[in-house]
């Protein structure tokens, strides 16, 4: 069985060397991000089945935790890590075509590195190590976002980078706080003493750390960085800021939650934040006139939906939370993708600018109305199981606040038909018709493939829902089974 | 006069903590913001290095024969700060560069007037 | 009225930490690893400092991520900036006075010495990687100071910083195909307070060193504007 620490460590270790490819040939770099998550796709892969089994647990430098840091490979952190290496490595082939501009090494470095982060926080077991890769994470991010160096990039990098720095800070000195009173890092260590978060000293530590990972999850109200970063940074980082770094951030409020605190007290008004984000981020969406805007506006009101649907609680509201973001990581991916290479051809962002798109570039639009339709929730889309399960473990609960919440639920979505519907009527039946001068312009192939492969796994888990229901049940089980977490590490 | 003797550096870390959040949400400047940002990464630090401290402790370092591993100060803290500490100087790295750019294109710093992107 | 706000936002957070220190006594000992940390730790890693036998080897993972961190800013920083500035040598540089000038000269060696003096002695005295590479970087500081004109080569610190960093983790590979588990003190441990001593530790301080000198050295490069 392979060690889940080489999910960290090769691309760690390929990211360092990339530099040195300046002295033999420019043009291998650009592989260099596709070989790393290829391989964390194969080991992540490999370790799947025996994670279902049970979960591994990895120490490092030879110490037992709660003395040295450790790494747990539960299903949850293989299910993340999963999704990074796929995303990521689908990411890296439209890179291939779509990165031209600037030292393209320190693209491939930082996003080597972004993801990195992202697997080192689904992975590790101590607090404190989750911080630091939760650092690397955003700091790639900030500069990422300002990676064109264009005046709209510059400007939401240093938005980004300030409320990101604040919800760091808030993080250490909730970690601090968690030292002081326990002794220790290690999270089962900590959890296995933390009985209740009614005393304020323990609730205070829950509070600063979901605040500050909230600002990297984009919880309302510390989402204002979101749009503006999401919508001017590269079209091949917005997939992968909206597909993977948001849902790191919720991994890590999850694990604190669930895990660390065992908090289900503080679930009710979770619950209620997550509709507010919900309803909150369609409305926005429904205003723009700017299709990355717009998207990133959607990306909000998913994980609006996704906290109220982990906020349920039960068995069934977390699988179909789990189940709408992986479902949301695969749409916004191939949205964001699609739409960036359109954005790449008409030359601007302008969602009227996409007139007779249908027709330019059918098969991109094709791509981009599977996303849309995904993300709505019609079937047969990976979109459609995930909000109807979520609904179903809602109304399950049989409390008037649900029915009001669902009612509102229904409400969001069909503003978020809308105006997807209103950009795909667009690229289809708007503008002039076929104007003899304008061919049909054909996508390369490396922008082709990720797509394609994105809309049939979107096709085929939208089908055949089972084919994930499995490790999602187990995540599930894991994030509420605090005891046997806690058991596992420290016997 | 108890309660200050005992919270003294409690409260010196913490202040330094809320002075730099306030400078962060309240003033125009970038370079006042991340001036804000850095001391709110001092007080931290502070923060963490009193946590481990024991009234009357030596730094945990064993350099000479005759020192008692029960007056040592906890080094978990100390290692934790020295990791903060370099974070802390990556963020205001990129922070000051990021403001270098900003300047050449709008030419000003001043935050309430940068404001192409909006809600 | 944004400060009011600010303000009153600040006052609430504060409450809440103020209450919950109460918990936390200042000055006595409460600890629980770090006590372990203390008591065995010169006979499991060999190393007589103690923090930097949790920086390296207990918490070894920790400072595997600082570095990246720090690499991942030098990187983003020099990505940000744009492509490298060639400035020529003297180019409408006020030139340094001769004390500043003979001054920087003389100090230039004797900090890198002062540097490579406190990495190595990593495990013995308060001091290691991070402290001595940042001396050493405050000593390019100076030659920019003093030296106009000078600038460090680009490519050899880009070399230089691989390498510490690979360094590191090729230790680590090793550990784990020796001992099991990654960065696994393979080394022998040796007599504590000496040199020689500590396994991997000195090793990986001396490769974190030279990786953290030259990455800062570089972001000085880089932030150093154009002067027009």
């Amino acid at each position: 069985m392979v060690n889940p620490i080489l999910l960290i460590v090769i691309p760690l270790g390929l990211a360092f060397v990339v530099p040195l490819f300046r002295f033999i040939s420019k043009k291998i770099e650009k592989f260099i991000p596709f070989f790393a998550l290829l391989a964390n796709l194969i080991i992540s892969l490999t370790l799947f089945p025996h994670v279902l089994e049970k979960p591994i647990h990895v120490s490092i430098g030879g110490f037992l935790p709660p003395l040295g840091i450790n790494l747990v490979a539960g299903p949850l952190g293989i299910l993340f890590a999963m999704l990074i290496a796929l995303v990521g490595f689908l990411v890296s082939i439209y890179a291939f075509a779509y990165i031209k501009e600037k030292d393209q090494e320190k693209y491939h470095i930082l996003y080597l590195l972004l993801l990195t982060g992202a697997t080192g926080v689904v992975l590790t077991g101590d607090i404190f190590n989750l911080f630091v890769f939760f650092e690397i994470l955003c700091i790639s991010s900030y500069s990422l976002v300002a990676y064109f160096g264009d005046k709209p990039g510059i400007e939401s990098a240093v938005k980004y980078l300030i409320q990101g720095a604040v919800g760091s800070s808030l993080v250490l000195i909730g970690i601090g706080l968690l030292y002081g009173q326990f002794g220790t890092l290690n999270m089962a260590d900590i959890a296995s003493n933390i009985h209740s978060v009614h005393s304020i000293s323990v609730f205070i530590p829950l509070v600063l750390l979901i605040t500050g990972f909230g600002v990297e999850a984009a919880i309302f109200p510390l989402n204002a960085w979101l749009p503006d970063a999401h919508s001017s940074a590269p079209s091949s980082i917005s997939a992968i800021l909206s597909g993977i770094a948001i849902e790191v951030g919720l991994y890590a409020i999850v694990r604190v939650v669930f895990t660390l605190f065992g908090a289900s007290s503080i679930l009710t008004f979770l619950l209620f934040l997550g509709v507010i984000t919900l309803l909150i981020g369609e409305l926005c969406a429904f205003n723009q006139e700017n299709i990355k805007r717009m998207l990133a506006y959607s990306s909000i009101g998913q994980i609006g939906l996704i906290v109220f649907a982990l906020s349920i609680g039960s068995l069934s509201g977390i699988n179909g939370g789990l189940f709408q973001l992986v479902s949301h990581t695969l749409s916004k991916a191939l949205l964001f993708l699609a739409a960036g290479y359109m954005i790449f051809r008409s030359g601007s962002m302008n969602i009227s600018s996409f007139e007779g798109m249908g027709k330019k570039m059918p098969y991109t639009s094709f791509a981009f109305t599977i996303g849309a339709f995904s993300i709505v929730g019609l079937p047969p889309f990976i979109g459609f199981p995930g909000k109807f399960m979520i609904l179903k473990a809602a109304l399950f609960e049989q409390d008037i606040l649900f029915t009001i919440l669902v009612f509102l639920i229904l409400l969001a979505t069909i503003i978020e038909g809308a105006y997807f519907f209103r950009v795909v009527q667009t690229i289809y039946f708007k503008g002039e018709k076929s104007t003899p001068g304008q061919e049909r312009e054909i996508a390369p192939l490396s922008v082709l493939i990720p797509v394609f492969i994105f809309v049939g796994l979107i096709v085929v888990i939208g089908i055949y829902p089972k084919l994930i229901t499995e490790i999602l049940e187990s995540s599930a089980s894991e994030l509420l089974n605090r005891a046997d977490y806690i058991k596992n590490i420290l016997p | 006069m108890n309660f200050l003797s005992e919270y003294i550096y409690y409260i010196g870390a913490f202040s330094l903590i809320f002075i730099g959040l306030f400078i962060v949400l309240a003033k125009k400047n970038l370079i006042k913001v991340i001036i804000g940002l850095s001391i709110v990464d001092t007080g931290i630090n502070l923060f963490l290095i009193t946590l481990g401290y024991i009234r009357g402790g030596t730094a945990p370092v064993f350099s000479k024969p005759g020192l008692k591993a029960e007056n040592m100060v906890d080094p978990v803290p100390q290692a934790l700060v020295l990791t903060a500490i370099v974070i802390g100087v990556a963020v205001l790295a990129l922070a000051l560069t990021l403001a270098i750019k900003l300047y050449k294109h709008y030419g000003t710093l001043n935050l309430r007037k940068i404001k192409e992107q909006k809600w | 009225m944004r400060k009011l706000i600010s303000l009153i936002l600040l006052v609430i957070i504060a409450g809440g930490i103020v209450l919950s220190l109460k918990e936390i006594p200042f000055g006595i000992s409460k600890i629980k690893i770090g006590d372990y940390y203390i008591k065995k730790g010169i006979e499991e890693t060999g190393a007589t400092n103690i923090v930097t036998s949790v920086v390296v080897s207990y918490r070894g993972f920790d400072t595997l991520g600082e570095i990246t961190i720090l690499f991942t800013a030098a990187i983003g920083l020099s990505a940000v900036l744009g492509t490298y500035r060639k400035r020529k040598a003297g180019e409408k540089v006020e030139p340094p006075s001769f004390i500043v000038k003979t001054g920087c000269r003389f100090l230039f060696p004797i900090l890198l010495l002062v540097g490579a003096y406190i990495f190595i002695h990593g495990h013995l005295t308060p001091g290691g990687g991070f402290q001595g590479g940042a001396i050493i970087a405050s000593a390019f500081l100076l030659m920019y100071l003093g030296c106009e004109g000078k600038r460090i080569n680009e490519n050899t610190s880009i070399v230089v910083e691989v390498l510490g960093a690979l360094t590191f983790i090729v230790l680590g590979i090793i550990g784990l195909t020796i001992g099991k588990d990654f960065l696994f003190n393979f080394l022998p441990k040796g007599e504590p307070n000496t040199l020689l001593s500590a396994g991997i530790i000195p090793v990986i301080y001396i490769a974190i060193g030279f990786k953290v000198g030259s990455e800062l050295a570089g972001i000085i490069d880089h932030l150093i504007e154009k002067n027009q």
